[in-house]
């Protein structure tokens, strides 16, 4: 054992030491929970064991959240068992019982370094009474490098990594010893929502090591893909209730969506329509973050996906078109300048998703009505008064064909799921005279069902003729509803390819040769 | 239950006050005299914390509104010792309290200024500059107008009891309407509803096309012209106008702001529940003159009232997980 000075020591890897007990497990069976009137929880039941990632996964609303803050201690179960080692699980035992909460928002302090985002939660190492930063820097450097993550120095700025790098720091954070039980368990809340492809790789790869010492991973994600690559069971939540558990062999895409949903959803993607012909948006030189002189045109009808690896500007170019980001060069909408500002863009009919929907779309206190007609108030007023029954019309016209539950057009958006919510921005984008929709992530964190209305959606407005400009990381998604893929590279447009035929690896080589121009 | 102490916990505890009152104050408390009273005393008050919501609505605040006060009282009888009609001075200190607002909303939304930092600065501005008008003295007597200082002595009379008349005070009135247009205008328009917009996200409501800037800038003109107003009818009031006599508004306005938010489900600023927290603070006021409490401590439990307030709010929140 590395015996550092000070309190700080680096609990050996779970595969190094001789195991005295049988493979640690978690057994959770029967929980239930409820708000009120509400049943967020219905008999849900879970076994993690050592050594393997285990998948959970379900509907917004399926009460994954609540299972995990059960777990966590954050909330009490209403009846049902927690068991670890077949030993009850006390509220708040389980860090002491050696499991791990990765959250998807990171909880980290830009302003210090990586070794002491590692000591928040610990006492940092002293000496004579002052902190010891040598022993500080050398026990989160061993922590690091257990995870093959040398290339982080212990005393670089937090702020300084990205996003999937804080992740896996927090991770390492966790095998520095703090006078309780060893680590054996990790839950991951949707841990790859804000990583890049690559960063999202690191981190699969971190899994792997910490499943191969013997860890049991639970692993919340709506990410299909993911989950069959990394997970060896997965159990699926519909409605607070576990409907199965099945080994990875032993189901498949299909099996586990149709757990999710209770119906089949006999293909992800619907029929493309065949674009009109004539140019609705236009863009011409257009020159904005990474950026030098982007030129590309969407016909009525037709779905133009933007690829490109992290960085190369797609965000930057869909908040351009919006007006949101300073550019230059033009954007016509059918034939007509756009001013380079948000109200001019959405008074010329486009309308955009943005990609963050708590920092970017929501306001929590507003009704939903509030939000749909937020862009579009000045066609809601009659003799300078806004007009609720307008809103409330909008609303009831746009809920069905958003397929959005809610109680009504004044419940609150804070009150509603994540899918919900980004069904009121759709809802939203399609209340004014929508011409071109610009849609940045549309799925993020979305579960299966609503994001088949999403796609279901998108080619409706599609086929009346609306423009769609769309970004999204997930490449089956950008292959499945686009008309065209536009690969962003070394600041312009490297290609242009029909998406008909182009598969997911074929579309990712495509963006490495973009940035080889 | 959260939930419930959340929404009407402030609500009780106003009629707790009141109740207290009336059983201490049997006598003269519940009277319409009284009332009325009440209601001419916090009119002032009632003005810049309803103009104050305006800019509360978008999570930014003026502290500069009790300078503002101060100098648009100076410039009108300033005006006025230098022979203006009524309507010109009242006129010149409504137009200064425009543009000191538009001032603290140029700096606040186009150069990007916290609120809090830039009203600071502008805080010391006007009250410098009343100051400097004024030469640091009252003006008062012959100067002030017999028209002007008479608009806040009279009213319309409703009747009389023991001899005297029963007057709804003209300031009164002229709260209740700067209240129903603040009302309108954050409530009914769609000016006010993109405020409410800024204030619940002002990223996200800039890319729905809300021109924030702007807004915020227009925003700041209307706490302006309220601070203004106050400062206008406080110097009928008292027929004079001296360089420090707005300052008391402030703290109290924001106050009254913090007060009504307890009331509402997201703690969003709205103007009728300002206008309860003007009414609880008023009737805190009068009630403990009455019972001859010590003015230094009737601030401590005015500030203690305001503390057990929103406390009771965050308890609500935390408990409702909201």
């Amino acid at each position: 054992m590395a015996q550092l000075r000070g309190a700080v020591q680096v609990v050996p890897p779970p595969s190094s030491a001789p195991r005295q007990f049988a493979m640690p497990d978690l057994i959770l069976s029967d929980i239930v929970k409820s708000y009120g009137a509400a049943t967020a929880l219905d008999g849900a039941s879970l076994h993690l064991r050592g050594g393997e990632v285990h998948a959970l996964m379900g509907e917004n609303g399926a009460g994954k959240s609540t299972l995990i803050r059960i777990l966590a201690g954050l909330e009490r179960p209403d009846a049902g068992r927690i068991e670890i080692f077949g030993r009850p699980l006390g509220p708040g035992g389980a860090q002491a019982a050696g499991l791990r909460f990765l959250h998807q928002e990171l909880q980290v302090v830009a302003g210090l370094s990586v070794a002491e985002n590692m000591h928040l939660a610990r006492p940092y190492p002293r000496r004579l009474g002052f902190v010891d930063w040598g022993a500080l820097n050398r026990a989160a450097a061993t922590a690091l490098t257990r995870l093959g993550l040398e290339r982080i120095a212990p005393a670089t700025p937090m702020g300084a990594l990205g996003p999937g790098d804080q992740m896996l720091v927090r991770i390492a954070a966790t095998l520095i010893a703090d006078g309780g039980a060893a680590p054996w368990a990790y839950v991951m809340d949707e841990p790859t929502a804000a990583l890049t492809g690559a960063e999202a790789e690191r981190l699969f790869a971190v899994i792997d090591s910490l499943r191969a010492g013997g860890a049991g991973i639970l692993y919340v994600s709506h990410r299909m893909d993911e989950v069959m690559r990394l997970a060896d069971r997965v159990t699926v939540l519909r409605d607070g209730r576990s409907v199965s558990s099945r080994a990875i062999g032993q189901t498949d895409q299909a099996r586990i969506i149709h757990d999710m949903t209770g119906r089949e959803i006999a293909t992800l993607y619907p029929d493309r329509a065949m674009p009109g012909g004539t140019t609705r948006l236009a863009l011409e030189s257009v020159v904005a973050g990474p950026l030098s002189g982007v030129s590309l045109e969407v016909a009525a009808g037709e779905v133009v996906g933007l690829a490109g690896l992290a960085g190369t500007g797609r965000g930057a170019l869909l908040g351009a078109v919006m007006g949101a980001v300073p550019r230059q060069g033009s954007v016509r909408v059918d034939g007509q300048l756009l001013r380079a500002d948000t109200a001019a863009a959405w008074a010329a009919g486009l309308a955009w998703i943005p990609r963050e929907r708590r920092a970017e779309g929501i306001m929590p206190g507003l009704a939903l009505r509030e939000t749909v007609a937020l862009p579009h108030l000045a066609r809601m007023t009659r003799a300078g008064l806004v007009s609720r029954a307008a809103e409330r019309a909008t609303v009831a016209r746009l809920a069905g064909d958003v397929r959005l539950k809610a109680q009504g057009p004044d419940q609150p958006c804070a009150e509603l799921s994540g899918g919900n919510q980004q069904k009121v921005l759709f809802a939203r984008a399609l209340a004014g005279d929508l011409k071109v929709l610009v849609l940045d992530e549309p799925t993020r964190g979305v579960d299966v069902a609503a994001r088949f209305d999403i796609y279901a959606l998108v080619r409706g407005l599609s086929a009346q003729g609306v423009a769609v400009l769309m970004s999204s990381s997930d490449l089956p998604e950008l292959i499945g509803l686009s008309h065209r893929i536009a690969v962003l590279g070394r600041g312009r447009v490297a290609e242009v390819l029909p998406a008909e035929g182009l598969d997911e690896a074929g579309l990712l080589a495509r963006c490495y040769a973009a940035m080889e121009g | 239950m959260g939930q419930v102490m959340r929404r009407y916990g402030t609500a009780a505890g106003m009629a707790a006050i009141v109740v207290f009152f009336a059983v201490a104050l049997p006598d003269t408390f519940l009277t319409l005299r009284n009332w009325l009273n009440i209601s001419q005393q916090i009119s002032m008050l009632a003005v810049v914390a309803v103009t104050m919501t305006v800019v509360m609505v978008m999570g930014d605040f003026d502290l500069s509104v009790g300078s503002m006060a101060s100098l648009a009282g100076v410039v009108a009888a300033v005006a006025f010792t230098h022979g203006w009609p009524v309507w010109a001075g009242v006129g010149a200190a409504l137009a200064v309290g425009l543009l000191g607002g538009l001032f603290n909303g140029l700096l606040v939304s186009v150069v990007g200024i916290l609120p809090f930092v830039a009203t600071l600065a502008t805080l010391t501005m006007y009250s410098g500059f009343a100051f400097l008008m004024s030469g640091g003295k009252t003006i008062f007597g012959r100067d002030i107008p017999a028209a002007f200082s008479g608009f806040a002595r009279g009213g319309i009379t409703l009747g009389a009891t023991d001899g005297r008349p029963l007057v709804l005070p003209w300031l009164t009135l002229l709260a209740l309407g700067v209240t129903a247009a603040i009302w309108l205008v954050l409530e009914q328009t769609a000016f006010g509803r993109r405020l409410y917009g800024i204030g619940g996200n002002a990223v996200a409501a800039r890319l729905a096309g809300v021109k924030v800037m702007r807004l915020r800038l227009l925003a700041f003109g209307f706490t302006g012209v309220g601070a203004a107003t106050a400062g206008l009818m406080y110097a009928a009031r008292v027929a004079s106008a001296n360089p420090t006599q707005g300052s008391g508004l402030m703290l109290t306005a924001i106050a009254a702001v913090f007060l009504g938010m307890t009331m509402s489900a997201f703690g969003q600023p709205r103007v009728l529940a300002t206008l309860a927290g003007v009414v609880v603070l008023g009737v805190m006021d009068n009630g403990l003159t009455q019972l001859h409490v010590d003015s230094y401590v009737r601030d401590v439990v005015v500030g203690a009232i305001i503390v057990l307030a929103v406390s009771i709010s965050a308890f609500g929140r935390r408990a409702t997980g909201g």
